[in-house]
């Protein structure tokens, strides 16, 4: 019962981390390589402002707000120049995005570790199942849960929602309708960059800041991202969902093999539903 | 097997070779080079860089020469990837560098002393634990002078006994040292009577144990061995930590903690145990004068790195010193059968066997610092003596 | 087609006279970073047949490199098979990871295409990283990967090894070249440029693609076999998703779809990466400033320097 709980944890921690980049995706049509160095830079600047505050939800709040500013920067200065090129100058372009912010937070921050303690009110575990449960795994799993009904919200059921879709089924079409497209993709660039930040600010209490963490979750993203079928929100969360379950129940029962269980899953996804186990036909990318 | 075929490899090659390279080098140059290959970024950033202020010291130390030349270095950086690593210490090495100081990571080390065979080259390690580096009869060019991760474990069940624990629950990166590792310490287990009630082999960069952890509370273990180190072992820890898990179970590993780690891992780390390569509150006075120099010239007491660093160089380059001659042989055969009384940890012995320094182990567990430590720190328990650590050679 | 021309000869003398430094300049520097670029540009032209040419991105080339790689070392080191013969099985080893691979990314196109061979990548760099370990030494790699041994030359001796890179390397690119203007390497550009039509053409586009991958697994496999022996080692890293991005980055910052473009790149790029980390710690992000400029601003990559704006090789061998 308590690999259930935790599984669900899992499952909207990979939620979390994979939202911004399948929105991009869908949006977009941009596969974002730099997910992964938002996601650090959340984390580091949530580092930063607990360090000045002393509070983890001022952390929460702000960091994925500031990350969100410097990728609507991203997307005027660089991005909005290749749009109209083949998928490969937008890949290599987020390629290069990686080194440079890499680098600059190691200028900024260092080398040394970094560490968010759990806020103060989620330390004590809470005794479910015959088992000990973290309390911040409770939380992650409801905030997961709100975000994700936010999204959803918002991109299928508000105006807003509406506009986002217009102008990514057809730019020519949403510019005669008055919508300003460039707008809404800078605003989309930034929302997804925000979700990134959002991702790496909740995981920073759980793992130690430093400069590889970028690096090591893109691949998870992405497995996330294709199994959900690239570009879908609600393929994402029961993707997450698939995923985070069966690595919970892969680590109880056979811890050696979770990594290439996940790619199995991947792969079998790829062949025989290239377009995600959960899209509905010409929904999306 | 394979590095057998490798140095009969190099051995013809060195037969046939038209262009000796140690005899062009015998000739005395203009400086010592010393081509420091470490990691600056990536996974093992941090650690380059404290390295590189421990070696600086030693150098520094005794006045920036050895052998009457001034001491070069060309510090390279690996990207914690042997690759790099090979590349820029070959063109090191093309430009006449004496010797080899690196790397970190155990992957890079390895691809540097095939390297160093290869040319005959001198190549000190300093930090790297895999057992694999100091093979019996292996690289005949290459040293270490810290901790092999071997000694580690033979600390943790040294521990484990001195604790009384009874049932141990055990984590291990899933990776060819630390599961050799794991191996080792199950045989230790047991001998001594200790029943090994689980293991998991979680996968290199895991960033979730909380399944593992699960079922470690749900054990009746009293003790949990983490056989893993650097990111994984600070994840798992800090990860124990929302769960309480070390109310009621000893966590120790053989390299799970040390001030830097405890830092990283924030108070989740009070109480965790474990195997120490190096700390500045050892005390002699070989020790103190290179603790209260370092912090004189960075503000910061040294870590295990830079500690390790200092003190593998010093002793190597007082027997360059001593040995009075250019001749790389003469330098490997003198460093093969040395003793380093005045290490910074006590008495440090070179294996002629297996180029291995006998040395002693330290043992500690994270508790709160005061001013001028830092807020967590390795309070060192025990001092394990070299023979309970090393088999005979 | 004047400024095509020119553009052309002057790539290829500039290309020659890198390979002729190391021969005339004293000091290894030069003899290491060559070896090294000449072992990546035959990666990377043998990637920008599937690329370039075929118009399919795959991102999982750093499997066919590294089992190239592994093939060598094993063979040479556990089975004491002679140098050429392994050179050859690694080029074999390359090609049947690639038909293999090909059999399931091929049956998806585009992104989809991408992204499975990134997976299909990545799962032979977790085999090799733990299951396999017993085969390719886990993460620590294998060293003491051999040299050549042939005709009594010291092949351990760098410039020696050089010039046994340098006549691979021709033989190389001047098989690409003869491929590229044959009736196949039309073929192929034609998939690129319109895979209905080429059916409707009666060609076999499925076979097509299989084929081009499978010749590129060949010269990745060739690729992994000699930086394997350049640096005595092997490890899981040559597998890593990040090697597929780099010999991606070199060949789009070279021109894809030229025969010479990606050779620059991949100079360009090691030269940068050689010059810039002496300088400065920060060598990485700079080089990622270089990337988002020439993205931007290069279109059509170093080779578009030369070959004039409109380019993009349509036809014939460049």
């Amino acid at each position: 019962m308590s690999t259930l709980i935790i599984g669900l944890s899992l499952s909207f921690l990979l939620f979390l981390l994979s939202a911004g980049l399948t929105l991009i995706f869908g949006m977009l049509g941009v596969i974002n390589f730099a997910h992964g160095a938002l996601y650090m830079l959340g984390a580091y600047v949530s580092y930063q402002i607990v360090q000045i505050t002393g509070s983890f939800w001022l952390g929460l709040l702000f960091a994925p707000l500031i990350v969100a500013a410097l990728g609507a920067l991203i997307e005027i200065v660089a991005l909005k120049r290749v749009y109209s090129r083949d998928h490969i100058f937008q890949l290599l372009l987020t390629f290069g995005l990686i080194l440079v912010i890499d680098d600059a937070t190691k200028l900024i921050w260092g080398f040394d570790y970094k560490q968010v303690p759990t806020p103060e009110m989620l330390t004590a575990p809470v005794a479910l199942f015959g088992s000990q449960i973290p309390s911040y795994r409770l939380f992650v799993i409801a905030f997961g849960a709100l975000v994700s009904l936010g999204l959803f919200l918002l991109l299928d059921r508000s105006k807003w929602g509406m506009i986002i879709r217009a102008a990514s089924s057809d730019a020519d079409m949403a510019r005669t309708l008055g919508i300003d497209v460039n707008q809404v993709r800078t605003g989309v660039f930034a929302l997804g960059s925000f979700l990134a930040a959002l991702g790496g600010a909740i995981t920073a209490p759980l793992v130690p800041i430093e400069l590889g963490m970028g690096f090591s979750v893109i691949i998870d993203c992405f497995v996330v991202v294709i199994i959900g079928g690239l570009g879908n929100i609600r393929g994402a969360i029961f993707a997450s969902l698939l995923l985070g379950m069966t690595r919970a129940v892969g680590f109880t029962y056979a811890t050696e093999w979770v990594e290439l269980l996940t790619f199995a899953l991947l792969i079998g996804t790829l062949m025989f539903r290239p377009e995600g186990l959960f899209s509905y036909k010409g929904r999306s990318a | 097997m394979k590095r057998r075929n490798f140095l009969k490899n190099a051995g013809t090659a060195a037969l046939v070779t038209t262009l000796p390279a140690p005899l062009v080098r015998a000739a005395t140059p203009d400086d010592f080079h010393i081509a420091a290959i470490l990691s600056f970024s990536g996974a093992y950033g941090l650690i380059g860089n404290d390295m590189r202020k421990g070696a600086e010291q030693a150098v520094a130390e005794r006045g920036g020469t050895v052998l009457g030349k001034p001491i070069r270095f060309s510090w390279e950086d690996d990207e914690t990837k042997p690759q790099p690593a090979v590349q820029k210490a070959s063109r090191l090495l093309g430009e006449g560098a004496q010797m080899i100081f690196g790397a970190v990571s155990s992957a890079s080390t390895l691809a540097l002393q095939s390297l160093s065979t290869q040319r005959k080259v001198p190549h000190l390690v300093t930090i790297s634990a895999d057992d694999a580096i100091t093979k019996r009869d292996g690289a005949p060019y290459s040293f270490r002078t810290s901790n092999t991760l071997g000694m580690e474990i033979n600390m943790s069940m040294e521990f484990v006994k001195s604790r009384g624990l009874k049932k141990i629950y055990a984590v291990t990166a899933d990776y060819q040292a630390t599961r050799s590792g794991f191996e080792r310490f199950e045989e230790l287990a047991k001998e001594a009577g200790v029943e090994i009630v689980g293991n998991d082999f979680a996968p290199l960069g895991n960033r979730d144990y909380s399944v593992i952890i699960d079922k470690m509370i749900r054990s009746d273990a009293d003790g949990i061995a983490v056989m893993a180190t650097g990111n994984d072992g600070i994840t798992f820890v800090k990860q124990a930590g929302q769960v309480d898990l070390g109310k009621d179970k000893v966590i120790f590993g053989p390299v799970l903690q040390d001030d830097i780690f405890a830092a990283a891992t924030g108070p989740a780390a009070l109480g965790v145990n474990s195997g120490v390569r190096y700390h500045y509150s050892v005390d002699n006075p070989t020790n103190n004068a290179f603790v209260a120099a370092y912090r004189e010239q960075h503000g910061e007491m040294p870590s295990s790195f830079a500690g390790e660093a200092y003190d593998g160089l010093r002793w190597w380059l007082d027997v360059v010193e001593q040995s009075d001659s250019w001749d790389v042989e003469t330098w490997v055969e003198a460093f093969a059968n040395s003793v380093h009384e005045t290490s910074v940890e006590g008495r440090k012995e070179m294996r002629a066997c297996d180029h291995q320094a006998a040395q002693v182990g330290l043992w500690g567990e994270v508790v709160k610092g005061e001013a001028p430590l830092p807020e967590l720190t390795m309070k060192i328990n025990e001092i394990f003596p070299a023979d309970r650590l090393f088999d005979a050679c | 087609m004047t400024r095509r021309t020119v553009g052309q000869t002057l790539m290829a003398v500039i290309i020659a006279a890198m390979i002729a430094i190391p021969f005339f300049l004293p000091g290894e520097q030069w003899v290491n970073l060559v070896s090294l670029i000449l072992i990546w540009a035959l990666f990377a032209i043998g990637f920008d047949l599937v690329f370039g040419v075929t118009g399919m991105l795959s991102f999982g080339h750093a499997a066919l490199l590294g089992s190239g790689g592994y093939a060598l070392t094993v063979l040479t080191l556990s089975y004491q098979v002679g140098f050429l013969p392994a050179l050859l099985a690694a080029a074999v080893m390359g090609a049947l990871l690639a038909f293999c691979m090909g059999l399931f990314a091929l049956r998806v196109s585009g992104l989809f295409f991408a992204l499975l061979t990134l997976a299909l990548a990545q799962m032979v760099y977790i085999l090799a990283s733990n299951k396999l370990r017993a085969l390719t030494g886990g993460v620590d790699g294998i060293p003491g990967v051999p040299r050549p041994d042939l005709f009594g030359i010291n092949f351990y001796d760098n410039r020696n090894y050089y010039a046994f890179i340098v006549v691979v390397f021709l033989i190389g690119l001047a098989v690409m070249a003869l491929l590229r203007a044959s009736p196949f390497g039309r073929a192929l550009r034609a998939v690129q440029a319109n895979d209905t039509r080429a059916s409707q053409l009666g060609h076999n586009v499925h076979a097509l693609r299989q084929s081009a991958f499978v010749v590129s697994g060949a010269y990745a496999g060739i690729s992994g076999g000699l930086l394997a022996s350049l640096m005595f080692y092997i490890s899981p890293q040559m597998l890593h998703w990040a090697t597929s991005g780099d010999v991606m980055i070199m060949t789009v910052l070279g021109g894809k779809g030229t025969l010479l473009g990606p050779i620059l790149g991949v100079a360009v790029f090691e030269l940068l990466k050689e010059e810039l980390s002496q300088v400065t710690q920060y060598w990485y992000g700079i080089l990622g400033l270089i990337f988002i400029l020439a993205t931007i601003f290069l279109r059509n990559g170093i080779a578009g320097l030369f070959h004039g704006p409109d380019d993009q090789d349509q036809g014939g061998a460049s």
